[in-house]
């Protein structure tokens, strides 16, 4: 399968029109403000710098037996020691203090991301790859961790670090002060013009890596398909030019984020060079300039090092630049219930109504056009009608997942959106095609419609979807482990463990949409009649077109809506 | 084999390139300690008033230093990245001999981390341990040459030179060994529970498990913080004492100087400024491979689990004929799990149609998983065209049988390409009559892209049996003597599939044909239909 390039060309065209992403902004502000602390340990690092190579230069210049004093020698060598042994101590702590600050960030970011999706639901999210939204809440997050235990403090450290060791220098001697402060601001300004650079090639590494990611989780999914299907060679070699795009592109960024790195040892190595020149005609007779000298020899090192650590942490600032994208992009969390307005309503027997709902995606005609219906407490509503006509689309509005163009759903005759969604939730049971079975226990999975349901309660749940059978059958009983998909349940079997969850919610509507689609009949018979036994005493909606499952409605005394003879009773009068 | 070195020798094949990588790496090097310590002999030569030496040599040390390590992050960075290509393809085809069963408890999500992260992780094991390894090794006897020209006493700070470049990095490594499988499955539980909780988003809203999934997804994110601060704690202190003891070292080369000849001892100070400089991120370092090492066992392991079924050591050669006969087949799914079939007995006859009926559960799609050789038969044995399956290969085997089962899956792409899973080389008036034979053609002509529609995670954007459909056609374009199809009807709704049969008759003509029902429509041809119950197959009547 050759891929598609074309959305990433569009993406590319958005990411250049923009520049200073907002929520980057947003996101450094509080990166500053967490960090003070951490830029008091960067300046005292600073400090002791100063003071070390202060010492040393005494000490060298002594080797060198060209400053003289005894007392002064063993004052430098305790100065020193002390320097370096309160710079270790500042280092750890800061290293330690960076850690706390990048796992706050991703606290908040994680919390916040999820949260939205949570709160957003399944239809307004609706053709986003899960394992895409994953990569947001788990691979972004981290991505974001950089930019807050590193750059950030490494970016005030680079500003603090040089000017407190400039200032040091021009005191000492104010010429070679100056070489250090001019090549130390040629530095951010070369960063600057290569950064412009990275910037842009990181946002298109990033989609490219991307893709890669989503491209080989739905691969991976689907291996035994490509295996069986004999095209695991193929699918390889298509990794493999994926993989050398990303290279690629990887190396397009990185050429151009060297070029900061150059530009650093460039302008150390000629301040360097410039420091120990600017000294040769004034050495001669004033061997009292020694320690300045020395002093500055060795305070350039010094004075680049934290612009070095800037320069280092440039991939985390450009990690940020390439998710910041698809933070922004999220849509935003639902606004809540206005207070006003808002009612629960009566949890017991429940009346379900439709009053001239339309519903629809986009352009063209809509699925659902003025549909009206009502079911009792106690009723059953049969939905019937091939697939597409938007059996799925009532439940979607039914759950609130989805709200109607016009016209509204009621419950109790209160619309949906006047409810408040903790209690209209409590009212809602549901079973769709197929069950999401999570990782864990097959008892975590069942308790999943209820979490503090008693033994008791479990057990009756169980005995009802008829598990009780499969469960002693299984190696750990209740404690065995379910895999991705639900590894070793049979479609029928996954069906009762929904089952089993909706009689612990026990709630008084009961949303069946296709429960028994992928079933052969005598399961399918087996699981219909758990099913009327859950029905008993609810409100129930049952789409389907299996004839069993219709039939079965029957039985039971269901009112029917056949939204395809709805359809083209409206197709027909318009035709007409 | 250490899965460490596995790795390294997949990367065989970028030799060149990654020897290239260390020669600039270290003519860097070379250059660094240079501008040094001709900076140092010049400023002592100065300071003694002695005559002076070539300022000239400051300046080409200096441009040499800059321009080698452009040259030497490029070529680095560009060697490894070749080289890592070739281990995610690696790993992805060792995965597809393994997992040809599905993934089963081994989640794909987890099987994601191990492709990107740790495959990515991999390139720290070049550019930021073998590369400044094998610099500091070469160092240390320059080192000790210029410091003995300082004083006779001096190499003595070669000892904590050697151990910031290498004991440190050695206790770094053990702590990061023994925290990273704790981050790792930290890391794995964060990204399942994340799946899980948005996979399953619509269970979640219904059951209101929003406050339960947020919970469990912090409570994986904790652990993971929990183990990162605890290797943090670590490697912090480490990295406080690989400084003392850079600095001790410098110090005590300092005060040895004063016994010595002073200008070798300043040259031979501000050299040992320069090459803890090198070595100074040797401890992270060590961090860093025990990451990596974990990352490469777990690539190592994933790439070569051995396969479902074991090849025949000497395959047989394919048999012209393709009847498939099971002769007292005998299957269990584990040496605790109850027998499937004890004594499995069935003949498809070439160009035979047979239809294999029974409650699910019953083991009709084991039979197929048999013939696949997904599985391996306890006893008994599975002949094609004559010749025992256990001797051919696997996919000699699969190559003769198309197969839709419950699972095959849809690929998040367009429907062309999911098409094109079956044939490669199908053109499109094929594709569009396997569309047609699978009853979906008129409802690919009605949307805007046509085959070019994208289909979504899973088919996302299509109906149930719109998916079904689509992976039928897929099926029926693999141009294989057998086919094998596993409820090929599940969702579609009466009509559609009693026209899909119809269809099918005339579509697979001459093909042997496996059908694993769980119920007639009356519509099919069939030769033979069996009945599976208990284990046992029993003709039953049309």
């Amino acid at each position: 399968m050759e891929h598609n390039a074309e959305p990433l060309g569009k993406d590319e065209r958005k990411t250049r029109g923009r520049r200073a992403n907002p929520w980057i902004k947003a996101e450094q502000r509080l990166g500053f403000v967490a960090a003070r602390w951490a830029m008091a340990l960067g300046a005292l690092q600073s400090l002791a710098a100063i003071a070390q190579a202060a010492c040393a230069a005494v000490l060298l210049a002594a080797m060198l037996h060209v400053w003289h004093g005894a007392g002064g020698m063993v004052l430098a060598v305790l100065g020193f020691t002390a320097a370096v042994l309160l710079r270790a101590y500042l280092q750890m702590l800061a290293e330690r203090e960076g850690f706390e600050l990048g796992a706050a960030a991703r606290r908040r970011l994680r919390g916040g991301v999820l949260s939205t999706l949570l709160a957003l639901g399944p239809a307004k999210l609706r053709g986003r790859h899960s394992a895409e939204l994953a990569a947001t809440a788990v691979d972004r997050v981290e991505a974001m961790d950089g930019f807050h235990a590193r750059w950030i403090p490494a970016t005030a450290q680079a500003i603090i670090g040089p000017a407190l060791l400039g200032i040091a220098a021009l005191y000492a001697d104010w010429r070679a002060g100056l070489i250090l402060i001019i090549a130390g601001l040629f530095v951010p300004f070369a960063m600057a013009l290569a950064g412009i650079g990275a910037a842009v090639a990181a946002k298109k590494q990033f989609v490219a890596m991307t893709r890669l990611q989503t491209r080989f989780l739905d691969r991976i999914r689907g291996i035994s398909t490509l295996v069986l299907a004999g095209r695991a060679g193929d699918e390889a070699k298509a990794l493999q030019a994926a993989a050398a795009e990303l290279r690629q592109r990887t190396m397009r960024v990185l050429r151009v984020a060297f070029l900061s790195s150059t530009a650093l040892d460039l302008a150390a190595a000629a301040a360097l060079i410039l420091i120990v020149l600017r000294f040769s005609p004034l050495l001669h007779g004033h061997l009292a300039l020694a320690p300045t000298a020395l002093f500055l020899v060795l305070l350039t090192p010094e004075f680049f090092a934290p612009l070095r650590a800037f320069s280092a942490v440039y991939a985390d600032r450009m990690a940020v630049e390439a998710v910041a994208d698809e933070f922004m992009h999220l849509p935003p969390p639902p606004a809540p219930v206005p207070p006003v307005n808002i009612r629960s309503v009566a949890a017991h027997g429940v009346t379900l109504g439709f009053e001239h709902v339309t519903f629809g995606w986009g352009e063209g005609r809509p699925v659902l056009e003025n549909l009206s219906f009502r079911v009792g407490k106690g009723e059953v509503l049969l939905l019937t009608g091939p697939s597409g006509t938007g059996k799925s689309t009532i439940m979607d509005l039914i759950l609130g997942f989805l709200t109607p163009q016009s016209g509204q759903v009621t419950i109790n005759g209160a619309p949906l959106d006047t409810l408040v969604p903790a209690a209209r939730a409590k009212m809602l049971g549901w079973i769709g095609q197929k069950p999401v079975i999570f990782a864990g226990t097959i008892e975590e999975n069942i308790r999943f419609g209820r979490p503090e349901a008693s033994e008791t309660q479990l057990a009756d749940a169980i005995r009802h979807a008829h598990l009780a059978e499969l469960i002693a059958t299984l190696p750990n009983g209740l404690k065995t482990m379910l895999g991705e998909g639900g590894f070793g349940l049979s479609g029928g079997q996954a069906q009762r463990i929904a089952i089993a969850r909706a009689f612990l919610k026990d709630a008084p509507l009961l949303l069946l949409d296709e429960p028994t689609a992928h079933l052969d009949p005598a399961v399918e018979r087996d699981l219909l009649e758990s099913l009327r036994h859950l029905s008993i005493g609810r409100t129930v909606v049952l789409a389907t077109h299996s004839t069993q499952a219709m039939d079965f409605a029957k039985t039971i005394g269901a009112k029917r809506v056949d939204l395809d003879a709805l359809r083209y009773a409206s197709w027909r009068s318009e035709t007409v | 084999m250490n899965p460490v070195l596995r790795i390294a020798a997949l990367w065989g094949r970028h030799f060149l390139w990654l020897s290239l990588a260390v020669l600039l790496a270290l003519a860097a090097l070379a250059a660094g300690l240079g501008l040094m310590g001709v900076s140092g002999h010049y400023l002592a030569a100065m300071l003694l008033g002695l005559p002076l030496a070539v300022p000239l040599l400051l300046q080409y040390t200096g441009a040499a230093r800059v321009v080698l390590r452009y040259l030497e992050r490029l070529i680095g960075h560009a060697a490894i990245f070749r080289a890592l290509a070739d281990v995610r393809v690696w790993m992805f085809q060792g995965l597809a001999a393994s997992a040809a069963g599905g993934l089963g408890f081994r989640r794909a999500g987890d099987a994601l981390t191990r492709l990107v992260n740790d495959v990515d992780s991999l390139d720290g094991l070049f550019l930021r341990i073998f590369v400044p390894g094998l610099s500091a090794l070469l160092l240390a006897p320059v080192l000790g040459w210029v410091l003995w020209r300082a004083h006779g006493l001096a190499p003595l700070a070669i000892l904590p030179f050697l151990l910031v470049a290498f004991y440190m990095p050695v206790r770094a490594a053990r702590a990061a060994a023994s925290n990273g499988g704790k981050a790792g499955l930290a890391m794995a539980g964060l990204r399942s529970a994340s799946l899980d909780a948005l996979q399953g988003l619509r269970e979640v809203k219904v059951f209101e498990a929003e406050g339960r999934m947020l919970a469990a997804v912090q409570a994986r994110e904790a652990a993971l913080l929990a183990a990162q601060r605890e290797l943090v704690a670590r490697t912090s202190t480490l990295n406080a004492q690989s400084y003392i003891l850079a600095q001790a070292a410098i110090l005590l080369a300092i005060l040895l100087g004063f016994f010595g000849l002073p200008m070798p001892a300043l040259v031979a100070v501000l050299v040992l400024i320069a090459a803890f400089e090198t070595v100074l991120g040797l401890p992270r370092a060590g961090v860093l491979y025990g990451q990596a090492a974990a990352a490469a066992t777990r690539v190592v392991q994933a790439a070569e689990a051995p396969p479902p079924v074991p090849e025949p050591a000497t395959p047989s050669p394919m048999p012209s004929r393709n009847a498939v006969a099971f002769e007292h087949v005998s299957f269990r799914y584990g040496p605790d799990r109850p027998y499937v079939f004890e004594n499995l007995s069935l003949q498809l006859p070439q160009g035979s149609r047979t239809a294999i009926l029974g409650p699910s559960g019953a083991g009709k799609s084991t039979i197929a998983a048999l013939l696949l050789k997904l599985v391996a038969p306890e006893g008994g044995k599975i002949r094609l065209g004559g010749t025992e399956i256990a001797s051919l290969p696997a996919e000699a085997v699969r190559h003769r049988i198309a197969y839709l089962s419950q699972a095959t899956h849809l690929f998040a792409d367009t429907i062309r390409n999911n098409l094109l899973i079956g044939d490669p080389t199908a053109d499109d008036a094929r594709l569009w009559a396997a569309l047609e034979a699978a009853q979906l053609a008129g409802m690919v002509r009605a949307l805007p892209d046509g085959l070019q529609t994208w289909v979504g995670e899973g088919g996302a954007t299509l109906s149930g049996g719109q998916g079904r459909r689509l992976v039928l056609a897929r099926t029926l374009l693999m141009d294989t003597p057998i086919l094998v199809l596993d409820e090929p009807c599940a969702g579609l709704d009466a009509a559609t599939e009693q026209e899909f049969f119809r269809t099918l008759n005339t579509v697979t003509e001459g093909r042997t044909v496996l059908l694993i029902l769980h119920r007639l429509t009356g519509m099919e041809t069939l030769d033979r239909i069996w009945r599976l119950v208990g284990g046992n197959l029993v003709a039953a009547a049309g």
